[in-house]
Protein backbone atom coordinates (compact mmCIF):
# COMPACT_ATOMS: atom_id res chain seq x y z
CA UNK A 1 0.00 0.00 0.00
CA UNK A 2 2.75 2.58 0.90
CA UNK A 3 3.81 1.59 -2.64
CA UNK A 4 0.94 3.43 -3.96
CA UNK A 5 0.94 6.28 -1.95
CA UNK A 6 4.29 6.63 -2.84
CA UNK A 7 3.97 6.57 -6.27
CA UNK A 8 0.98 8.69 -6.21
CA UNK A 9 3.46 11.59 -4.48
CA UNK A 10 5.87 10.79 -7.58
CA UNK A 11 2.81 10.86 -9.96
CA UNK A 12 1.94 14.34 -8.71
CA UNK A 13 5.88 15.67 -8.25
CA UNK A 14 6.51 14.67 -11.69
CA UNK A 15 3.09 16.08 -13.24
CA UNK A 16 3.71 19.44 -11.85
CA UNK A 17 7.97 19.60 -12.09
CA UNK A 18 7.58 20.18 -15.58
CA UNK A 19 9.93 16.63 -16.19
CA UNK A 20 10.51 16.93 -19.81
CA UNK A 21 10.94 13.03 -20.06
CA UNK A 22 7.16 12.29 -18.69
CA UNK A 23 6.05 15.05 -20.69
CA UNK A 24 7.44 13.44 -23.94
CA UNK A 25 6.15 10.21 -23.08
CA UNK A 26 2.93 11.21 -22.75
CA UNK A 27 2.53 13.31 -25.58
CA UNK A 28 4.04 10.28 -27.25
CA UNK A 29 0.92 8.14 -26.30
CA UNK A 30 -1.74 10.99 -26.88
CA UNK A 31 -0.47 11.13 -30.30
CA UNK A 32 0.12 7.70 -31.33
CA UNK A 33 -3.22 6.41 -29.65
CA UNK A 34 -4.96 9.15 -30.89
CA UNK A 35 -4.13 8.79 -34.34
CA UNK A 36 -4.67 5.41 -34.23
CA UNK A 37 -8.32 6.06 -32.80
CA UNK A 38 -9.16 8.57 -35.52
CA UNK A 39 -7.89 5.76 -38.23
CA UNK A 40 -10.24 3.30 -36.58
CA UNK A 41 -13.08 5.67 -36.45
CA UNK A 42 -12.52 6.21 -40.01
CA UNK A 43 -12.28 2.87 -41.00
CA UNK A 44 -15.04 1.25 -38.41
CA UNK A 45 -17.75 3.87 -39.26
CA UNK A 46 -17.24 3.13 -42.63
CA UNK A 47 -17.32 -0.12 -42.04
CA UNK A 48 -20.56 -0.64 -39.76
CA UNK A 49 -22.08 1.96 -42.35
CA UNK A 50 -21.31 -0.77 -45.33
CA UNK A 51 -22.52 -3.55 -43.06
CA UNK A 52 -25.94 -1.67 -41.83
CA UNK A 53 -27.43 0.07 -44.46
CA UNK A 54 -26.40 -2.16 -47.73
CA UNK A 55 -26.39 -5.30 -46.00
CA UNK A 56 -23.99 -7.10 -48.09
CA UNK A 57 -24.24 -11.39 -48.03
CA UNK A 58 -22.05 -12.76 -45.85
CA UNK A 59 -22.87 -9.47 -43.57
CA UNK A 60 -23.35 -11.80 -40.28
CA UNK A 61 -19.87 -13.89 -40.83
CA UNK A 62 -18.05 -10.41 -41.17
CA UNK A 63 -20.23 -9.59 -38.02
CA UNK A 64 -19.09 -12.37 -35.78
CA UNK A 65 -15.25 -11.90 -37.53
CA UNK A 66 -15.21 -8.07 -35.81
CA UNK A 67 -17.42 -9.07 -32.46
CA UNK A 68 -14.50 -11.89 -32.53
CA UNK A 69 -11.85 -9.20 -32.79
CA UNK A 70 -12.62 -7.36 -29.85
CA UNK A 71 -11.02 -9.62 -28.21
CA UNK A 72 -8.02 -10.00 -31.10
CA UNK A 73 -4.71 -10.43 -28.44
CA UNK A 74 -2.76 -7.56 -29.16
CA UNK A 75 1.00 -9.67 -28.66
CA UNK A 76 -0.27 -11.38 -31.69
CA UNK A 77 -1.00 -8.30 -33.55
CA UNK A 78 2.16 -6.85 -32.16
CA UNK A 79 4.01 -9.88 -33.90
CA UNK A 80 2.78 -10.26 -36.93
CA UNK A 81 3.07 -6.89 -37.65
CA UNK A 82 6.33 -6.42 -36.61
CA UNK A 83 6.89 -9.30 -39.14
CA UNK A 84 5.91 -7.46 -41.90
CA UNK A 85 7.35 -4.46 -41.12
CA UNK A 86 10.89 -5.99 -40.72
CA UNK A 87 13.42 -5.08 -42.60
CA UNK A 88 13.82 -8.23 -44.54
CA UNK A 89 10.20 -8.73 -44.65
CA UNK A 90 7.70 -7.76 -47.10
CA UNK A 91 7.11 -4.13 -46.18
CA UNK A 92 10.54 -3.50 -44.85
CA UNK A 93 11.40 -0.61 -47.32
CA UNK A 94 9.44 1.62 -45.56
CA UNK A 95 11.69 1.37 -42.51
CA UNK A 96 8.21 1.98 -40.21
CA UNK A 97 9.58 -0.72 -37.21
CA UNK A 98 10.88 0.93 -34.15
CA UNK A 99 8.96 4.56 -35.45
CA UNK A 100 5.73 5.72 -33.43
CA UNK A 101 3.55 4.99 -37.11
CA UNK A 102 4.29 1.42 -36.44
CA UNK A 103 2.75 1.61 -32.85
CA UNK A 104 -0.04 3.76 -34.96
CA UNK A 105 -0.21 1.06 -37.56
CA UNK A 106 -0.42 -1.78 -34.38
CA UNK A 107 -3.01 0.06 -32.30
CA UNK A 108 -5.24 0.87 -34.96
CA UNK A 109 -5.44 -2.93 -36.38
CA UNK A 110 -6.50 -3.57 -32.67
CA UNK A 111 -8.85 -0.52 -32.23
CA UNK A 112 -10.60 -1.13 -35.62
CA UNK A 113 -12.56 -4.17 -34.75
CA UNK A 114 -13.76 -2.64 -31.44
CA UNK A 115 -14.67 0.47 -33.04
CA UNK A 116 -16.59 -1.61 -36.00
CA UNK A 117 -18.63 -4.31 -33.81
CA UNK A 118 -19.94 -1.21 -31.28
CA UNK A 119 -20.85 1.14 -34.29
CA UNK A 120 -22.65 -1.38 -36.04
CA UNK A 121 -24.47 -1.88 -32.69
CA UNK A 122 -25.12 1.86 -32.10
CA UNK A 123 -26.80 1.85 -35.79
CA UNK A 124 -28.89 -0.68 -35.80
CA UNK A 125 -30.68 -0.15 -32.93
CA UNK A 126 -32.06 2.99 -34.52
CA UNK A 127 -34.98 2.06 -35.70
CA UNK A 128 -35.10 0.96 -39.49
CA UNK A 129 -38.25 2.26 -40.72
CA UNK A 130 -36.62 6.10 -39.77
CA UNK A 131 -34.43 5.25 -42.55
CA UNK A 132 -36.74 4.21 -45.15
CA UNK A 133 -39.11 7.04 -44.22
CA UNK A 134 -35.83 9.62 -44.77
CA UNK A 135 -35.06 7.87 -48.10
CA UNK A 136 -39.00 7.99 -49.20
CA UNK A 137 -39.00 11.49 -48.45
CA UNK A 138 -36.50 12.00 -50.94
CA UNK A 139 -33.40 11.87 -49.06
CA UNK A 140 -29.89 11.07 -50.76
CA UNK A 141 -28.44 7.82 -49.47
CA UNK A 142 -26.10 10.30 -47.80
CA UNK A 143 -28.69 12.50 -46.32
CA UNK A 144 -29.99 9.58 -44.77
CA UNK A 145 -26.83 8.17 -43.27
CA UNK A 146 -26.00 11.48 -41.82
CA UNK A 147 -29.39 11.49 -39.91
CA UNK A 148 -29.01 7.99 -38.79
CA UNK A 149 -25.16 9.08 -37.63
CA UNK A 150 -26.72 11.69 -36.17
CA UNK A 151 -29.77 9.67 -34.13
CA UNK A 152 -27.05 7.11 -33.39
CA UNK A 153 -24.47 9.26 -31.44
CA UNK A 154 -24.40 8.63 -28.16
CA UNK A 155 -23.71 5.21 -28.91
CA UNK A 156 -21.44 5.71 -31.70
CA UNK A 157 -19.43 8.11 -28.94
CA UNK A 158 -19.09 5.36 -27.20
CA UNK A 159 -18.02 3.08 -29.84
CA UNK A 160 -15.11 5.82 -30.28
CA UNK A 161 -14.03 5.97 -26.47
CA UNK A 162 -13.92 2.26 -26.58
CA UNK A 163 -11.44 2.37 -29.69
CA UNK A 164 -9.26 4.84 -27.93
CA UNK A 165 -9.26 2.86 -24.76
CA UNK A 166 -8.18 -0.24 -26.68
CA UNK A 167 -5.36 1.68 -28.54
CA UNK A 168 -3.87 3.63 -25.58
CA UNK A 169 -3.78 0.76 -23.22
CA UNK A 170 -1.89 -1.45 -24.84
CA UNK A 171 1.85 -2.59 -24.32
CA UNK A 172 2.13 -6.02 -25.52
CA UNK A 173 2.54 -4.83 -29.75
CA UNK A 174 3.36 -1.24 -28.50
CA UNK A 175 7.05 -2.54 -26.91
CA UNK A 176 7.17 -5.37 -30.22
CA UNK A 177 6.59 -3.15 -32.87
CA UNK A 178 7.75 0.69 -31.10
CA UNK A 179 11.01 -0.73 -29.64
CA UNK A 180 10.15 0.88 -26.39
CA UNK A 181 13.10 3.59 -27.53
CA UNK A 182 13.31 6.66 -25.69
CA UNK A 183 12.61 9.45 -26.92
CA UNK A 184 10.91 7.86 -30.10
CA UNK A 185 8.56 5.35 -29.34
CA UNK A 186 8.46 5.15 -25.40
CA UNK A 187 4.62 5.76 -24.39
CA UNK A 188 3.08 5.71 -21.23
CA UNK A 189 2.09 2.00 -21.12
CA UNK A 190 5.91 0.52 -22.09
CA UNK A 191 7.77 3.25 -19.72
CA UNK A 192 5.55 1.87 -17.06
CA UNK A 193 7.00 -1.67 -18.25
CA UNK A 194 10.65 -0.41 -17.87
CA UNK A 195 10.63 1.29 -14.82
CA UNK A 196 9.00 -2.01 -13.26
CA UNK A 197 11.68 -4.42 -14.67
CA UNK A 198 14.23 -2.07 -13.44
CA UNK A 199 12.62 -2.33 -10.05
CA UNK A 200 11.59 1.29 -9.46
CA UNK A 201 7.94 0.61 -8.58
CA UNK A 202 7.16 4.02 -7.53
CA UNK A 203 8.06 5.55 -10.86
CA UNK A 204 6.00 2.62 -12.53
CA UNK A 205 2.77 3.54 -10.34
CA UNK A 206 3.33 7.15 -11.31
CA UNK A 207 3.45 6.39 -14.71
CA UNK A 208 0.24 4.25 -14.32
CA UNK A 209 -1.45 7.39 -12.71
CA UNK A 210 -0.69 9.61 -15.56
CA UNK A 211 -1.70 7.32 -18.13
CA UNK A 212 -5.25 7.37 -15.96
CA UNK A 213 -5.65 10.96 -15.46
CA UNK A 214 -5.14 10.87 -19.60
CA UNK A 215 -7.54 8.30 -20.04
CA UNK A 216 -9.96 10.32 -17.61
CA UNK A 217 -9.38 13.79 -19.59
CA UNK A 218 -9.94 12.57 -23.21
CA UNK A 219 -12.75 10.16 -22.35
CA UNK A 220 -14.45 12.92 -19.42
CA UNK A 221 -14.22 15.23 -22.67
CA UNK A 222 -15.68 12.84 -24.70
CA UNK A 223 -19.09 11.83 -22.59
CA UNK A 224 -19.32 15.60 -21.53
CA UNK A 225 -19.79 16.17 -25.26
CA UNK A 226 -22.18 13.23 -25.17
CA UNK A 227 -24.30 13.69 -22.61
CA UNK A 228 -24.44 17.85 -23.33
CA UNK A 229 -25.58 16.60 -27.28
CA UNK A 230 -27.85 14.32 -25.42
CA UNK A 231 -29.56 16.62 -23.40
CA UNK A 232 -30.35 19.60 -26.00
CA UNK B 1 0.56 18.87 -34.88
CA UNK B 2 3.86 19.25 -36.34
CA UNK B 3 5.11 15.64 -35.43
CA UNK B 4 1.80 14.62 -37.35
CA UNK B 5 3.05 16.06 -39.93
CA UNK B 6 6.06 15.18 -40.42
CA UNK B 7 5.12 11.46 -39.77
CA UNK B 8 3.17 11.21 -42.89
CA UNK B 9 5.93 13.45 -44.83
CA UNK B 10 7.90 10.62 -43.88
CA UNK B 11 5.91 7.93 -44.55
CA UNK B 12 5.32 9.39 -48.09
CA UNK B 13 8.60 10.16 -48.72
CA UNK B 14 9.29 6.09 -47.88
CA UNK B 15 6.67 5.39 -50.43
CA UNK B 16 8.07 7.58 -53.02
CA UNK B 17 11.80 6.09 -52.60
CA UNK B 18 12.98 3.34 -50.28
CA UNK B 19 16.45 5.50 -50.23
CA UNK B 20 14.88 7.83 -47.84
CA UNK B 21 13.86 6.16 -45.06
CA UNK B 22 17.06 3.26 -45.00
CA UNK B 23 18.33 5.15 -42.10
CA UNK B 24 21.67 5.88 -42.91
CA UNK B 25 22.50 7.21 -40.06
CA UNK B 26 20.76 4.98 -38.23
CA UNK B 27 22.12 1.78 -35.67
CA UNK B 28 20.01 -1.03 -34.61
CA UNK B 29 21.48 -2.13 -31.52
CA UNK B 30 20.48 -5.33 -29.83
CA UNK B 31 21.39 -5.95 -26.44
CA UNK B 32 20.42 -7.70 -23.12
CA UNK B 33 18.40 -6.69 -20.73
CA UNK B 34 21.10 -7.15 -17.95
CA UNK B 35 22.75 -4.15 -19.72
CA UNK B 36 20.05 -2.40 -19.80
CA UNK B 37 18.61 -2.85 -16.39
CA UNK B 38 21.41 -1.56 -14.33
CA UNK B 39 21.86 1.55 -16.41
CA UNK B 40 25.13 0.98 -18.43
CA UNK B 41 23.19 1.08 -21.65
CA UNK B 42 21.96 4.66 -21.85
CA UNK B 43 25.03 5.77 -20.65
CA UNK B 44 27.29 4.07 -23.66
CA UNK B 45 24.48 5.33 -26.19
CA UNK B 46 24.53 8.85 -25.24
CA UNK B 47 28.14 9.42 -25.11
CA UNK B 48 28.17 7.19 -28.68
CA UNK B 49 25.37 9.54 -30.13
CA UNK B 50 27.34 12.47 -28.96
CA UNK B 51 30.80 11.62 -30.63
CA UNK B 52 29.84 9.70 -33.82
CA UNK B 53 26.47 11.29 -34.75
CA UNK B 54 24.97 8.03 -34.91
CA UNK B 55 21.33 7.78 -34.19
CA UNK B 56 21.01 4.52 -32.04
CA UNK B 57 17.94 2.52 -31.87
CA UNK B 58 18.44 -0.10 -28.63
CA UNK B 59 16.65 -3.02 -28.71
CA UNK B 60 16.45 -4.31 -25.02
CA UNK B 61 15.69 -8.27 -24.81
CA UNK B 62 16.53 -11.00 -23.79
CA UNK B 63 19.70 -12.88 -25.36
CA UNK B 64 17.90 -15.68 -27.39
CA UNK B 65 15.70 -12.90 -28.93
CA UNK B 66 18.06 -10.87 -29.67
CA UNK B 67 20.39 -13.73 -31.19
CA UNK B 68 17.57 -14.61 -33.40
CA UNK B 69 16.75 -11.07 -34.70
CA UNK B 70 20.51 -10.75 -35.21
CA UNK B 71 20.50 -14.06 -37.26
CA UNK B 72 17.53 -12.90 -39.48
CA UNK B 73 19.47 -9.54 -39.95
CA UNK B 74 17.31 -7.32 -38.05
CA UNK B 75 19.78 -5.99 -35.98
CA UNK B 76 23.10 -3.93 -37.18
CA UNK B 77 25.13 -5.28 -34.07
CA UNK B 78 24.65 -6.88 -30.44
CA UNK B 79 26.02 -6.97 -27.40
CA UNK B 80 25.43 -10.20 -25.57
CA UNK B 81 26.41 -12.38 -22.48
CA UNK B 82 25.54 -16.16 -23.45
CA UNK B 83 28.97 -17.65 -25.36
CA UNK B 84 27.25 -20.72 -26.27
CA UNK B 85 24.87 -18.85 -28.95
CA UNK B 86 27.92 -16.61 -29.80
CA UNK B 87 29.92 -19.48 -30.33
CA UNK B 88 27.02 -20.65 -33.11
CA UNK B 89 26.69 -17.53 -34.79
CA UNK B 90 30.33 -18.08 -35.67
CA UNK B 91 30.36 -21.18 -36.44
CA UNK B 92 26.76 -20.41 -38.91
CA UNK B 93 28.92 -17.59 -40.42
CA UNK B 94 26.32 -15.26 -38.98
CA UNK B 95 28.67 -13.44 -36.63
CA UNK B 96 32.31 -12.49 -38.54
CA UNK B 97 33.79 -11.71 -35.87
CA UNK B 98 33.66 -11.63 -31.38
CA UNK B 99 35.04 -9.07 -28.86
CA UNK B 100 34.88 -9.52 -25.08
CA UNK B 101 34.62 -5.85 -24.03
CA UNK B 102 33.83 -6.56 -20.10
CA UNK B 103 32.75 -8.74 -17.44
CA UNK B 104 31.03 -9.03 -14.15
CA UNK B 105 30.30 -11.89 -12.24
CA UNK B 106 27.38 -14.11 -11.79
CA UNK B 107 26.37 -14.51 -8.08
CA UNK B 108 23.68 -16.58 -6.05
CA UNK B 109 21.39 -14.59 -3.91
CA UNK B 110 18.94 -16.09 -1.59
CA UNK B 111 17.02 -15.61 2.00
CA UNK B 112 20.00 -13.73 4.50
CA UNK B 113 19.58 -17.08 6.85
CA UNK B 114 20.96 -19.18 3.69
CA UNK B 115 19.04 -22.82 4.58
CA UNK B 116 21.14 -24.26 1.80
CA UNK B 117 24.27 -23.48 3.17
CA UNK B 118 25.27 -21.71 -0.15
CA UNK B 119 27.58 -19.25 1.19
CA UNK B 120 29.83 -22.73 2.24
CA UNK B 121 29.34 -24.37 -1.40
CA UNK B 122 32.58 -25.35 -3.46
CA UNK B 123 31.90 -24.18 -6.31
CA UNK B 124 28.68 -22.84 -8.44
CA UNK B 125 27.42 -26.32 -9.22
CA UNK B 126 28.17 -27.41 -5.68
CA UNK B 127 26.01 -24.49 -4.28
CA UNK B 128 22.86 -25.25 -7.20
CA UNK B 129 23.13 -28.97 -5.72
CA UNK B 130 22.83 -27.88 -2.29
CA UNK B 131 19.97 -25.58 -3.67
CA UNK B 132 18.33 -28.67 -4.80
CA UNK B 133 18.82 -30.85 -2.28
CA UNK B 134 17.63 -28.72 0.64
CA UNK B 135 14.44 -28.14 -1.45
CA UNK B 136 14.73 -24.65 -0.70
CA UNK B 137 12.88 -22.15 -3.29
CA UNK B 138 15.14 -21.10 -6.53
CA UNK B 139 13.64 -18.61 -9.11
CA UNK B 140 14.75 -19.20 -12.75
CA UNK B 141 14.59 -17.12 -16.12
CA UNK B 142 13.49 -19.72 -18.63
CA UNK B 143 13.86 -17.13 -20.87
CA UNK B 144 16.40 -17.90 -23.18
CA UNK B 145 18.59 -15.21 -21.78
CA UNK B 146 22.65 -15.34 -20.84
CA UNK B 147 21.85 -15.99 -17.46
CA UNK B 148 19.10 -18.47 -18.36
CA UNK B 149 21.48 -20.53 -20.69
CA UNK B 150 23.96 -20.15 -17.55
CA UNK B 151 21.76 -21.38 -15.21
CA UNK B 152 20.64 -24.77 -17.14
CA UNK B 153 24.48 -25.11 -17.88
CA UNK B 154 25.32 -25.15 -13.91
CA UNK B 155 22.60 -27.39 -13.32
CA UNK B 156 23.44 -29.74 -15.83
CA UNK B 157 26.88 -29.47 -13.95
CA UNK B 158 25.30 -30.08 -10.70
CA UNK B 159 23.61 -33.64 -11.84
CA UNK B 160 20.01 -32.08 -10.77
CA UNK B 161 16.95 -31.57 -13.48
CA UNK B 162 14.86 -28.75 -11.89
CA UNK B 163 12.26 -29.01 -14.53
CA UNK B 164 8.70 -29.51 -12.80
CA UNK B 165 10.43 -29.54 -9.15
CA UNK B 166 8.49 -28.16 -6.82
CA UNK B 167 10.99 -25.86 -5.43
CA UNK B 168 11.95 -24.76 -8.67
CA UNK B 169 10.16 -21.69 -10.99
CA UNK B 170 10.67 -19.91 -13.58
CA UNK B 171 9.73 -15.57 -13.93
CA UNK B 172 10.05 -15.58 -17.75
CA UNK B 173 11.34 -11.91 -17.17
CA UNK B 174 13.88 -9.14 -17.16
CA UNK B 175 16.97 -9.40 -15.16
CA UNK B 176 16.07 -7.37 -12.54
CA UNK B 177 11.92 -8.42 -12.33
CA UNK B 178 13.31 -11.84 -11.97
CA UNK B 179 15.77 -10.93 -8.81
CA UNK B 180 12.59 -9.05 -7.43
CA UNK B 181 10.60 -12.21 -7.69
CA UNK B 182 12.90 -14.03 -6.45
CA UNK B 183 13.36 -11.38 -3.44
CA UNK B 184 9.57 -11.48 -3.08
CA UNK B 185 9.30 -15.06 -2.50
CA UNK B 186 12.47 -14.99 -0.23
CA UNK B 187 13.89 -17.48 -2.17
CA UNK B 188 17.53 -18.18 -4.12
CA UNK B 189 18.39 -17.17 -7.42
CA UNK B 190 21.12 -16.57 -10.07
CA UNK B 191 21.93 -13.04 -10.69
CA UNK B 192 24.27 -11.27 -12.42
CA UNK B 193 26.24 -8.52 -10.12
CA UNK B 194 25.63 -5.58 -11.89
CA UNK B 195 21.51 -5.73 -11.83
CA UNK B 196 22.32 -7.21 -8.07
CA UNK B 197 23.97 -3.78 -7.01
CA UNK B 198 21.61 -1.57 -8.70
CA UNK B 199 18.92 -3.14 -7.14
CA UNK B 200 20.52 -4.28 -3.51
CA UNK B 201 18.76 -1.49 -1.93
CA UNK B 202 15.12 -2.75 -2.37
CA UNK B 203 16.53 -6.16 -1.77
CA UNK B 204 16.06 -8.27 1.46
CA UNK B 205 17.92 -10.90 -0.15
CA UNK B 206 21.57 -10.64 0.29
CA UNK B 207 24.70 -12.49 -1.90
CA UNK B 208 25.51 -15.88 -0.94
CA UNK B 209 27.87 -16.57 -3.33
CA UNK B 210 29.82 -15.39 -6.17
CA UNK B 211 31.47 -17.53 -9.06
CA UNK B 212 34.85 -15.76 -9.81
CA UNK B 213 35.99 -18.91 -11.67
CA UNK B 214 33.96 -17.95 -14.55
CA UNK B 215 32.73 -14.63 -14.88
CA UNK B 216 29.81 -13.08 -16.98
CA UNK B 217 31.28 -11.83 -20.13
CA UNK B 218 29.42 -9.64 -22.49
CA UNK B 219 30.59 -9.60 -26.31
CA UNK B 220 30.01 -7.15 -29.07
CA UNK B 221 29.30 -9.24 -32.46
CA UNK B 222 29.96 -7.96 -35.63
CA UNK B 223 27.74 -9.47 -38.08
CA UNK B 224 27.86 -10.79 -41.70
CA UNK B 225 27.17 -8.29 -43.63
CA UNK B 226 27.61 -9.66 -47.16
CA UNK B 227 25.07 -11.94 -46.11
CA UNK B 228 22.94 -10.09 -44.01
CA UNK B 229 22.58 -7.02 -46.79
CA UNK B 230 20.07 -4.87 -44.46
CA UNK B 231 22.78 -4.37 -41.87
CA UNK B 232 24.09 -0.68 -41.81
CA UNK B 233 27.63 -1.89 -41.86
CA UNK B 234 29.39 1.37 -40.94
CA UNK B 235 27.32 2.09 -38.13
CA UNK B 236 27.80 -0.99 -36.81
CA UNK B 237 31.68 -0.79 -37.12
CA UNK B 238 31.62 2.51 -35.59
CA UNK B 239 29.78 0.98 -32.72
CA UNK B 240 32.31 -1.47 -32.67
CA UNK B 241 35.20 1.09 -32.52
CA UNK B 242 33.52 2.89 -29.55
CA UNK B 243 32.99 0.80 -27.37
CA UNK B 244 36.61 -1.21 -27.51
CA UNK B 245 38.04 2.43 -27.51
CA UNK B 246 39.64 4.46 -24.31
CA UNK B 247 36.40 6.16 -24.45
CA UNK B 248 34.05 3.41 -24.25
CA UNK B 249 35.85 1.28 -21.68
CA UNK B 250 36.24 4.09 -19.64
CA UNK B 251 32.19 5.09 -19.74
CA UNK B 252 32.12 1.46 -18.68
CA UNK B 253 34.69 1.52 -15.99
CA UNK B 254 33.02 4.50 -14.57
CA UNK B 255 29.74 3.46 -14.19
CA UNK B 256 28.03 3.10 -11.23
CA UNK B 257 30.97 4.44 -8.98
CA UNK B 258 29.33 7.25 -7.94
CA UNK B 259 26.19 5.83 -7.50
CA UNK B 260 26.86 2.78 -5.98
CA UNK B 261 30.24 2.88 -5.24
CA UNK B 262 31.95 0.72 -7.46
CA UNK B 263 32.15 0.04 -10.97
CA UNK B 264 28.86 -2.92 -11.91
CA UNK B 265 31.20 -3.81 -15.21
CA UNK B 266 34.56 -4.43 -15.20
CA UNK B 267 36.46 -3.17 -19.28
CA UNK B 268 38.56 -5.46 -20.32
CA UNK B 269 40.33 -3.67 -22.83
CA UNK B 270 41.64 -0.93 -20.69
CA UNK B 271 45.21 -1.13 -20.46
Amino acid sequence: MDLIWDGLKEAVSLIFSGDAYVYEVALTSLYVSGLATLIAVVIGFGLASLLVFRAPPGRVLALSAFNAGMALPPVAVGLIVAIMLWRTGPLGELGLLYTPTAIVIAQAVIATPVVTALSVVALQSVNPRLRLQVLALGASRWQAGALLFREARLALLAAVMAGFGAAVSEVGATIMVGGNIRGETRTLTSATVLEVQQGDFETGIAFSLILLAIIFAVVGGLTVLQQRRSAS
Amino acid sequence: MPRLAASIAALALCLASAAACAGDDELLLGATTSVQDPGLLDELVAAFEDDYGYDVKPIVQGSGQIIELARRGELDVIITHSPGDEQALLNDGVATGTTPVMQNFFLIAGPESDPADVAGADGLADAFARIAASGAGFVGRGDGSGTHRRELATWEAAGVDPAGEDWYRESAAGQGQSVLVANDSDVYTLVDSATFISLADRLQIVELFRDEIAPNVYSVLRLDSEQLTEINENAAAAWIEFITSPRGQTVIEEYGRDEYGVSLFEPLLLD
